[in-house]
């Protein structure tokens, strides 16, 4: 990643170090002006020499100004673009990675890699490298000065140096110690607000006001001394960096003061001599800073690799690219499949026909393996060969995006995006398509809501937005299914938080939609699902029992069973 | 949750000083101003020990090295040795005293925050979405701490160390030092216009990293709809603007930086070739000596560093203020009401003293929002220790029976009677003390399952914990987990079901041995051996005691003393089970449909 980076924005970078170069030379010459500058003082020329010393420091500094600005936007834009390629490149993965990778992964995790890891890898190709060949270059050319003014003082002023540079770092890593400390405090304090706000009407239902406000004082004084741990590095690390300059400048007063004195040195080459001290104080500073950032630079690409590593749900190879349409008709053949490799099987030799057009509702306790059942039809749950076949072809030989785009899935959890109801509903449409997507409103129960939202289908839904009951999310996500027209349609539960009543309207308004459809349904309602042309009841991974509602209903098995348990609340609902 | 998002509530800046706040926040640093003057103090002697260095070089250079003596030079060098040992120390207490103030500060103000908002009524938190207030709590008190940690209370400092260099260049040559001064606006006036602008290229800066992160944050948590709605493509092209846009404020962000760092050093040298050229002259005409110069160009750059750093205090006192003003509006809210009426004739501390748990609601009417109302004149009344089931549709306003009940909300007309005691007449804490609330959500809190169960209430022993737990046949499971009662539960009791957490709200009830039992019975299914110790422990907890069961389960209904049934806001009937049932209203017609099903079912059990 690195070599491919510094590759791809060779220009900059070298342009960038270029200009360092410049930079540095111009900003040690200016030492030497001041040793002529005083040199000549001492020799009592005319004021107008002195006016060219000056003229020409000012000008080095102007046309410094100008080269150092440059180096900077170089090498520093050169770190944001490469963090902008890395970032869309981060993205683009994700969005292939298969529904397995995201069971594994949660959503913090993935954007701490995006944001955090993302500024690591920043901080390293900018700062980090700029700020390593700026030490490099400043400690060359001041040295080298430095040694030409007189060997004897260099060693002397630098003696100090590495004893302070140890410690600092010594300091500076525990100084990475606190500050995580204090993260950790404040996140944790945080995380206790969110808790405590969150579920208020039981801390003051249950007069847990007092315990609460303890256990929070509690934790606000853990994070106050984890901050004053913080100050007693930071106090330290302040004025150790400052004791940088100041050491130097002592060793070079007492030592140069002496060489001066006894003629060793001119008091010109003194002055030059303690503005190169004075050079090396900042660099030195830096490196600690650098080597930290290069360390996290590391660690961070090492993250981002770890998923960019990651193969995608790509086709393979026993792809058919004839495939181009699909009528609907869904055969498995002794299928048994774990959610997650080398997991307990969800379903177990499991055999099931469904014709072009049928309504199949899926019927089980929680955990009888409905919902990876629906799952294994978009591909979400991968199946071994030979055991799902659509239309007589093995699923896993349909190209992903032909198989998809004949699916029309509407979830329980009905996830929007923070978009308008309208961009919503035709997230899937390649073109738009305002007819269809009124259609499919009306067509989902939603149209009579449309008249309470503050903009029709223009309303924005969520964040900063307008937010919807769960009724209405899990509405526009049927929508958002049915403007598709898919072949082949899912509803998980996915009326679930609406009335019952409201259900049956809207259930019955698509029956014109699920007759040409394949329509797989799983519901926990009665009268949802003696809608279904066909009742498939699933318990522990298979079939147990299978017919229209009524006759199992009369069998009284499974399916009987459950019914019964029903609670009275439905019933009200149903009936009333 | 106030990760990235957080930072897309945008700070609106406005004055940087406000007298108003000003005086606020000062009543908050009072308690601790003899800190403020010790770091003040400390402050001082920074800068003191600071500025006699460059003194000290002009002595060496003048004294020692131009007329080439030698004796002397190693006391000089001391002397320099001892001024950087004190700023060592000085600056290792001032930094240190400086946090200890602001800490002491900030704990103060944010534990006070936090009490306060516990202190709110339930309407408030309607009205405030939860991100929202932990970002007061969090963000805008640390927003204050940064004018300490900054060092904005040492600005008095800063302006003292500015006059002190000011005194010590006038002293040593007049002309000089007035000829240095005029680069001062120069640097204040780029040094401000630099760092205001760059605030606002961070702020835009900030704004958009939110947005890519809001992007992101989004498409991960959607992205199975991403790909099987087959987005990729359009969603990286939206993706790609985001980040294009941000990427183009970060570059405009390295511009200004890359110019105002250059610049501040261009003016540095500058007012180097200053000082040569006019102290040049000043020393042909032997005005001035050799060290002058030198430390003319040393006390130059140390006048440079409070001024750069002027804008940016300016800009943490803008953000202080800014954040000072929603504490004030926070801590201005009005608290829950306590007892808001006068407690009865012959007191309710009488009352409460013989309570037997006798509960009324006399027409009862409420509203979350103007104009929908939820209840519409309800009345009923619980004898004590009759078990009232209460039935009916979901938003029938059977919850918020409950909530009023407690006194989360308050009846917009009517009245709650507990024992003959208007409920308004009793504090609120007392009165959930007497009542027993156990809430479908079953909600545990941080600790062990010890301390949900007793609530660290101090009265209620180990044994009585242990006792209740058994009662309610939840001491089997606790005894099975890692600690048993100690086990640590987790936030929100993530690390147990919903069955386990229901048992452990019944033990938490009958730990308490309340008045009066509220349970808002759980519609979630749990598996048949859960529920049937969930009916058992309701058993034991309602045996003898009041009790108002919002039921979901036939069971629990047929098993009431008393059914109500509550249709859109208002009480439908009410009765016993066999009344309801031989009144033929609404309860039978469901009973009935219930009831055949059960032997339909029975009967095809039969039959297979």
């Amino acid at each position: 990643m690195i070599q491919e980076m510094l590759a791809r924005y060779r220009g900059r970078f070298l342009a960038g170090g270029l200009l360092l170069l410049a930079t540095n030379a111009l900003a040690a010459w200016i030492p030497l002006l001041l040793r002529d500058a005083v040199e000549a003082l001492r020799a009592r020329p005319e004021v107008a020499t002195l006016g060219r010393f000056a003229l020409f420091i000012a000008a080095a500094a102007s046309v410094q100004a100008i080269v150092r600005t440059g180096s900077r936007l170089c090498v520093l834009g050169a770190s944001r673009s490469i963090a902008y390629d890395l970032r869309n490149r981060f993205f683009a993965h994700l969005q292939q990675l298969p529904a397995s990778f995201y069971a594994r992964h949660t959503t913090g995790d993935l954007m701490s890699r995006a944001v955090n890891d993302m500024m690591s890898v920043r901080s390293f190709f900018g700062p980090g490298l700029m700020n390593l060949a700026n030490t490099a270059i400043v400690y060359v050319a001041a040295l080298g000065l430095m040694t030409w003014i007189s060997p004897v003082l260099t060693v002397a002023a630098l003696l100090p140096l590495p004893f302070i540079m140890l410690t600092v770092q010594r300091v500076s890593r525990r100084l990475y110690a606190r500050s995580r400390e204090v993260q950790e405090r404040l996140a944790a304090l945080s995380e206790q607000v969110q808790e405590n706000l969150s579920g208020i009407h039981l801390v003051k239902t249950y007069s847990r006001e007092a315990e609460e406000g303890d256990a929070f004082n509690a934790l606000c004084d853990d994070y106050r001394r984890a901050n004053l741990g913080l100050a007693r590095v930071r106090g330290l690390l302040v004025p150790l960096m400052g004791s940088l300059g100041g050491a130097g400048t002592l060793i070079a007063v007492w030592v140069g003061g002496r060489l001066v004195a006894s003629g060793g040195i001119t008091l010109g080459e003194f002055v030059a001599f303690s503005a190169y001290l004075g050079m090396l104080v900042w660099p030195t500073v830096a490196m600690g800073w650098v080597i930290n950032s290069f360390q996290r630079g590391a660690v961070a690409m090492r993250r981002l690799r770890e998923i960019l590593d990651l193969p995608t749900e790509t086709d393979d190879a026993r792809v058919d690219p004839g495939i181009t349409t699909l009528r609907g008709g869904i055969e498995i053949r002794g299928l048994t499949v774990a959610r997650e490799e080398g997991g307990h099987p969800a379903l177990e030799d499991l055999s099931l026909r469904i014709a072009p057009g049928e309504t199949v509702a899926l019927v089980g306790p929680v955990g009888s393996g409905k919902s990876t059942l629906a799952d294994i039809l978009p591909r979400f749950v991968r199946v071994p060969d030979g055991t799902v076949y659509l239309d007589g072809h093995d699923i896993n030989t349909i190209p992903l995006a032909v198989l998809r785009a004949h699916i029309g899935y509407a979830p329980q959890e009905a996830f929007l995006f923070s978009r308008t109801l309208e961009e919503n509903i035709a997230f899937g449409l390649e073109e738009p398509a305002p007819d269809e997507v009124r259609k499919a409103a009306a067509l989902s129960g939603l149209d009579r809501d449309l008249e309470g939202f503050p903009e029709g289908l223009g309303t924005r839904v969520g964040e900063g937005g307008y937010t919807l009951s769960g009724g209405q999310r899990q509405r526009a996500a049927l929508a958002r299914a049915l403007v598709l027209a898919p072949t082949i349609l899912i509803l998980d539960d996915s009326l679930s938080s609406v009335d019952a009543e409201t259900e049956q309207e809207i259930l019955g308004g698509l029956e014109g939609v699920t007759r040409e459809r394949t329509t797989l349904l799983i519901s926990h309602r009665l009268a949802a699902v003696a809608r279904a042309d066909r009742v498939v009841v699933l318990d522990a991974g298979k079939v147990v029992e299978e017919g229209t509602a009524d006759e199992l209903l009369a069998r009284g098995g499974l399916f009987a069973e459950m019914a019964r348990r029903r609670s009275l609340e439905e019933e009200m609902e149903a009936r009333a | 949750m106030s990760g990235p998002r957080g930072i897309q509530e945008e700070t609106v800046l406005g004055k940087a000083y406000d007298a108003r706040l000003v005086r606020w926040l000062w009543g908050w640093v009072r308690p601790h101003r003899r800190l403020v003057l010790l770091s003040l103090m400390l402050f001082i002697c920074v800068s003191a020990v600071q500025l006699v260095q460059p003194y000290l070089i002009k002595v060496a250079i003048d004294n020692y090295m131009v007329p080439g003596r030698l004796e002397g030079l190693t006391t000089v060098a001391l002397l320099f040795l001892a001024a950087l040992v004190g700023e060592f120390i000085f600056r290792f207490l001032e930094i240190y005293v400086m946090e200890s103030t602001g800490q002491a500060v900030v704990y103060d103000l944010r534990t006070a925050v936090f009490a306060h908002l516990q202190r709110l009524p339930a309407r408030f938190f309607d009205r405030n979405p939860v991100g929202r207030l932990v970002t007061r709590v969090t963000t805008d008190v640390e927003s204050l701490n940064e004018v300490f940690a900054s060092g904005v209370v040492t600005a008095a400092g800063d302006l003292i160390k500015l006059a002190g260099i000011v005194a010590v260049m006038l002293w040593m040559d007049v002309k000089l030092a007035l000829v240095t001064f005029t680069v001062v606006p120069v640097m204040l006036g780029l040094s401000m216009f630099f760092r205001l602008r760059l605030r606002d290229v961070y702020r835009a800066l900030r704004l958009r990293l939110a947005r890519i992160n809001a992007a992101l944050n989004e498409s991960l948590t959607g992205m199975p709809l991403v790909q099987l709605f087959r987005r990729q493509r359009r969603n990286y092209r939206e993706f790609e603007a985001l980040n294009r846009s941000h990427r183009d404020a970060d570059t405009h962000s390295v511009w200004y930086d890359s110019v105002f760092s250059a610049v501040v050093e261009w003016v540095g040298t500058l007012s180097v070739a200053l000082i040569i050229w006019y102290g040049g002259g000043q020393i042909v005409s032997e005005a001035i000596t050799f060290g002058v110069l030198v430390a003319f160009i040393e006390y130059t750059q140390r006048f440079f560093q409070p001024i750069r750093e002027l804008s940016t205090k300016y800009t943490v006192m803008q953000a202080a203020m800014a954040s000072s003003e929603r504490l004030v509006a926070l801590l201005k809210e009005a608290p829950e009401p306590g007892a808001v009426l006068p407690a009865a004739a012959g007191g309710s501390g009488v009352a409460a003293a013989a309570a037997r748990g006798r509960l009324e609601f006399e027409n009862v009417w409420f509203h979350y929002h103007e104009g929908e109302e939820v209840l519409r004149g309800v009345s009923f009344h619980v004898d004590p220790g009759e078990k009232l089931a209460i039935v009916g549709f979901t938003g029938s306003g059977k919850t918020t029976l409950n909530k009023l009940l407690v006194r989360l909300y308050e009846p917009t007309s009517g009245r709650i009677l507990l024992d003959g005691d208007d409920i308004r007449s009793l504090e609120p804490r007392a009165l959930r003390r007497r009542l027993g609330v156990v809430l479908q959500d079953s909600f545990l809190f941080r600790g062990t399952v010890a301390s949900n169960i007793a609530l660290d209430e101090p009265s209620i022993s180990r044994e009585r914990v242990e006792a209740a737990a058994r009662a309610v046949e939840a001491d089997a499971f606790i005894r099975r987990l890692p600690g048993g009662y100690d086990h640590e539960v987790r936030q929100r009791g993530a690390n147990f079901s919903t069955g386990q957490k229901q048992l452990l709200a019944f033990a938490r009830a009958l730990a308490f041995d309340p008045e009066v039992l509220i349970l808002d019975e759980a519609t979630s299914s749990v598996d048949p051996l859960t529920e049937s110790r969930i009916q058992t422990a309701l058993a034991q907890v309602t045996q003898g005691r009041t009790s108002i069961i919002i039921a979901h389960r036939l069971s629990t209904i047929v098993g009431a003393d008393r059914i109500l049934v509550l249709h859109k806001g208002a009480v439908a009937e009410t009765g016993t089970h066999r009344d309801l049932l031989t009144r033929g209203g609404l309860y039978a017609r469901l009973y009935r449909i219930q009831e055949r099903r059960e032997q339909e079912s029975a009967g095809g059990a039969a039959e297979s």
